[in-house]
């Protein structure tokens, strides 16, 4: 008897518990999300306007370059990510000697500390020929300047290598720790039979890997699809040579700063949720990670 | 959850049909007593014509200058050390960044911390600030200042901050373009400065055999289409009436012009760097034969250590140029701007903020780098500049001249014809692609521009 | 060793210094610009130091730019972080406590949401919360950042997988035969074994606050802006970068590279001191199976 008093006082106190993270979560993820729904189905008067908001902002004839904009570097940083974080991972998990190979996963991560705006101030120096600590590669390129390094074409993949080098460590130390979990006995066993290196990565490491690398391509993916603070400082940075209307997120900061329309700017955000959180769920659902409770 | 009414909210019909209410309510009381002090307010409607805060006589004023002005700061602060300023320096809204409106807007949204005084390098951006349920720019001609004072300004030098007939700002300079030449290496290689356009293209092409290196002009700012097509005459920015706006790539001047610069590219006498970066200096210092451009290269180029450094006597400004047999036009490279804040609490120190930087001779004839935008100002900065002789040849003149014959034909959008330009035609040009070709690229941008800004576009 | 074996070998050790050096080489880069004068930086090599005069110079020429107005922006960034970060760490280790130790009705639910949303980039919920603050006129306003800063889903998913793998019911139960309250246990027994989790939600939470540009940017505009922010504010004040600052005023590259190193220190300090830490905590989620 007593005992089912206790757990049912235990049952109401988690209510005590749960409750702050709860508020928050209502108050910063539910309540915006249906806030910029009801903004994406009405006039900024409030009345409801069905998809109007959406067709103009598709229309607009910034909205499909930005996101083929945002789908180039999409593609390129996740084919990146997907090869070398897994090869860098293997890599390091090869390296016998113990203090070497934690070294090496460090500087690998050390760049993530650096993330935001002051990632992408340091990455003008070393795009610009002028200052640059690699200006050799970028004259080899044929790049003299910083105009002609940020030309348009180049944008996907400086802004795939920006990404890679700020997130790549922290995965590469997941995976690393991923590998880790693999006995060492199926391993030895491996290496008796005569696998080599590369046989041994095909056929034990990476299948062991798989989840993880999927858990990695969705959350990129997803980040990847709000692309913003690169951009938006390059394009400070170059004159407006890369333009302020890049990517999607951009997009829709100029809908609600420049053209004071709100209703589009959430339009724009509501498609960008949208994307983000089927992937997220799609995951949390098959992805089996998370198959806990 | 709603603790203070947001503007978001005051637009929904039901909060405007109350906001109207009071409105109508408050406009009857005040026509009951014949006093307008019912809107609590100190600086009441009357006396600005807008709706002042309650004003503050010894409040601080925030002010929004570009680095290039801190000078004009500067010597404010040392003119009246009992006016308290807050500075703080942004990018001037250069290359139509649009930082100016986008900063502005979040202040709406968060219903505190605009500026009260802002200088801009741009000039269209009456366009956006005296629009809107709670327009940022001050009336500047219902009040705020006397007329005795804004009639002070050179005729026209207002009309790209006036919206249907109301003043929204003040002008700092003016900026037509002129053709800079280098006198003395005219002289030396026996050429004779060109008055058209043809002769340009022409000197352009003998340079490029004769003395190889040397340039006569730049495309890599994103104010090349203000100093060639405006200058040129190329409608491609036509605002007519509020919402309309045309921009014409096939039109014969258009064409000409692209085709002028086309030729000048391939013969490699066009510099192809911004005329602010190192590479420019590198590269050309001491080998500009000429420079179209505005007129404040005087004081931001020649005469300036930190840039080409001109050796006083040597360059000069000839009139604009014309197409053959016709009459010579200017083009317009911003001439800065100053605006006051509809919300400031402190207007009067405001406006004797304006009134010092705008007219007084401590800066726009002592410390200013280009043209003042004030005629009694403008007429002693070209007399300082005949003394010292520093311009050579007609500069005085021709520098006079060039402010009347800004061409009429380029409007002042809400958008900016810069950033089109930069993220449109730069990169194809510095990819390699003509002018020519790529004039229907920059037409088409600049009507999805305009259309995007609520343009009705032809 | 085989030829191929030797020959795979060498390729893996190019293979790792290559990106030993395309992950350091900026870092270093940044702190020898630091120290140069901006003649220097464009003059000499990229790897040679410049020297404690010009790094002096460099720092004087930052913090008198708006009369010190980086130390508002860094102040800004610490308030907005430690603040959200302490409400972050009240709410989420109890929640994360309760979803692990305790079945309640709409538990299920709360976990699957928390799941959902912690996938999802923080990015992404920015304008809607954007708007939503703005209705209820809370934008400008220190809170603006630092709610939103404090819903922290991985905060909760940490603990959560924390307590359900590393804490014992059995000694939660013994607690309760001793005539504990479910409080006590909780602070008495639960907390202090969740020492380690703590640190590491407390790690994430503050180097994401501190690196978050998006959300202050549009929430905390002007003289709230955190040091991310205002870092591109002195972007426009670099000549290279911006035509009109050509002036007297100008911030030079290695001004800049000074800011930025500056607002990166103390994440990469915390980064330096707990690498081993925060190694083994990032590779927590998936090795605790």
């Amino acid at each position: 008897m007593g005992r089912t008093r206790s757990s049912t006082s235990r049952h109401r106190i988690s209510y005590v518990f749960v409750s702050g993270y709860v508020l928050l979560a209502l108050a910063f993820g539910v309540l915006p999300t249906l806030y910029a729904v009801r903004m994406s189905f009405t006039t900024s008067e409030g009345t409801f306007s069905g998809v109007e908001n959406f067709s103009r902002v598709i229309d607009d004839f910034r909205f499909w370059p930005a996101v083929q904009h945002v789908a180039a570097f999409v593609a390129i940083w996740l084919v990146a990510l997907l090869v070398l974080v897994t090869v860098l991972a293997l890599l390091v998990h090869q390296i016998g000697v113990r203090w070497l190979s934690s070294g090496v996963r460090f500087v690998y991560y050390i760049p993530g500390a650096l993330a935001g705006a002051s990632a992408v101030v340091l990455w003008l120096f070393v795009l610009d020929p002028t200052v640059s600590p690699v200006s050799g590669v970028l004259h080899a390129f044929g790049f003299d300047s910083f105009v002609q390094t940020i030309s348009p074409g180049n944008l996907p993949v400086i802004f795939a290598v920006m990404a890679f080098w700020t997130g790549a460590g922290g995965w590469i130390v997941v995976m690393y720790g991923a590998l880790n979990s693999i006995p060492h006995e199926v391993l030895e066993a491996a290496r008796i039979d005569g696998a080599g290196v590369v046989r041994t990565a095909l056929h034990i490491q990476l299948p062991m890997l798989r989840k993880w690398i999927s858990y990695m391509a969705i959350i990129s993916l997803a980040a990847g699809t709000q692309l913003f603070v690169e951009p938006r400082v390059l394009s400070q940075a170059s004159h407006g040579v890369v333009p302020n209307d890049y990517s999607l997120n951009q997009l829709a900061y100029l809908f609600a700063f420049k053209q004071q329309d709100l209703n589009g700017s959430a339009a724009i955000a509501v498609m960008l949720l949208v994307v983000s959180l089927s992937l997220s769920v799609f995951f949390v659902v098959r992805g089996g990670l998370f198959e806990r409770d | 959850m709603t603790r203070q009414p947001s503007r978001a909210v005051l637009r929904q019909p039901r909060h405007l049909l109350v906001a109207a209410a009071v409105a109508a309510s408050l406009l009857t009381v005040s026509a009951c007593s014949g006093s307008s002090d019912e809107g609590g307010s100190d600086g009441s409607t009357d006396a600005y014509g807008f709706d002042a805060v309650e004003q503050d006589p010894s409040a601080p004023i925030t002010v929004w200058v570009d680095a290039s002005r801190q000078p004009a700061v500067d010597a404010f602060e040392e003119a009246n050390p009992d006016v308290k300023l807050n500075v703080e320096t942004y990018d001037g809204g250069a290359d139509g960044s649009g930082s100016f409106q986008t900063k502005i807007e979040a202040f709406n949204q968060a219903g505190s911390g605009w500026p009260d005084v802002v200088f801009s390098t741009q000039n269209n951006d009456a366009a956006w600030a005296s629009q809107g349920t709670e327009p940022f720019a001050a009336p500047v001609d219902k009040g705020l200042f006397d007329s005795s004072f804004l009639d002070g300004f050179t005729e026209g030098a207002l009309a790209p901050l006036t919206v249907d007939g109301t003043v929204y700002g003040l002008r700092n300079d003016l900026a037509p373009t002129v053709a800079w030449y280098d006198k003395s290496l005219m002289d030396q290689f026996g050429y004779t400065p060109p008055t058209t356009w043809e002769e340009y293209e022409a000197l352009g092409t003998t340079v490029a055999t004769e003395h190889p290196g040397y340039i006569v002009g730049a495309i890599g700012d994103s104010w090349t289409p203000e100093v060639y097509f405006w200058g040129g005459q190329a409608p491609m920015n036509t605002v007519t009436g509020a919402d309309e706006f045309s921009a014409d790539a096939s039109d014969p001047k258009t064409v000409a012009m692209a085709e002028v610069l086309d030729g000048l590219n391939d013969a490699g006498v066009l510099a192809q760097e911004s005329v602010f970066s190192p590479e420019f200096l590198q590269k050309h210092a001491g080998k500009v034969l000429m420079l179209p451009g505005p007129v404040w290269y005087s004081g931001a180029l020649f005469q300036n250590a930190d840039s080409l450094n001109a050796a006083p006597g040597t360059m000069t400004a000839g009139v604009p140029l014309s197409w053959d047999g016709e009459d010579p036009a200017a083009g317009n490279v911003g001439g800065g701007t100053w605006f006051v804040s509809q919300h400031s609490a402190n207007l009067e120190a405001a406006k004797e903020f304006l009134t010092f930087v705008t007219s007084d001779d401590r800066y726009q004839v002592d410390l200013a780098p280009g043209l003042p935008a004030y005629s009694a100002a403008a007429d002693k900065w070209l007399a300082k500049q005949a003394e010292a002789n520093f311009f050579t040849s007609d500069f005085v003149d021709n520098v006079g001249t060039a402010a009347t014959m800004v061409w009429d034909g380029w409007g002042y959008p809400r958008f900016s014809q810069e950033s089109v330009w930069a993220k449109a035609v730069t990169p194809e040009l510095a990819g390699g692609e003509s002018l020519v070709d790529l004039l229907p690229t920059w037409e088409t941008a600049l009507k999805n521009e305009a259309q995007a800004n609520g343009y009705k576009v032809s | 060793m085989t030829p191929g074996a030797w020959l795979g070998r060498v390729a893996m050790i190019v293979v790792a210094v290559f990106f030993v050096q395309f992950f350091v080489i900026p870092i270093v880069w940044l702190l020898l610009a630091s120290t140069k004068s901006p003649h220097d930086l464009i003059t000499t090599g990229p790897f040679t130091a410049g020297s404690f005069s010009d790094l002096a110079a460099n720092w004087n020429a930052l913090v008198t730019f708006q009369d010190g107005i980086v130390f508002r922006w860094l102040g800004n960034s610490t308030y907005y972080s430690l603040a959200a970060l302490v409400i972050t760490l009240v709410t989420t280790v109890p929640a994360g406590y309760a979803l692990a130790l305790s079945s309640f009705r709409g538990r299920h639910l709360l976990l699957t949401t928390t799941l959902v949303v912690m996938l999802i980039p923080n990015t992404a919920l920015v304008l809607p919360i954007f708007l939503e603050l703005s209705t209820v006129g809370l934008i400008g306003k220190p809170l603006a950042a630092i709610l939103p800063f404090s819903f922290f889903p991985f905060g909760v998913y940490l603990t959560y997988i924390y307590f359900s793998t590393s804490v014992p019911r059995d000694l939660l139960d013994a607690a309760r035969i001793d005539g504990c309250g479910e409080l006590a246990v909780f602070l008495r027994v639960a907390m202090p074994l969740a020492t380690p989790v703590i640190a590491l939600v407390g790690f994430f939470s503050f180097v994401a606050n501190w690196n978050n540009f998006f959300l202050p940017f549009l929430t905390v505009p002007g003289k709230g802006s955190p040091i991310q922010v205002g870092l591109t504010d002195l972007l426009s004040n670099v000549p290279s970068f911006n035509p009109t600052a050509a002036g007297v005023t100008a911030i030079e590259l290695p001004t800049l590279a000074v800011a930025t190193l500056l607002s990166v220190l103390p994440v990469l300090l915390i980064f330096l001191f707990s690498q081993r830490f925060l190694v083994a905590g990032l590779t927590a989620g998936g090795t605790k199976e």
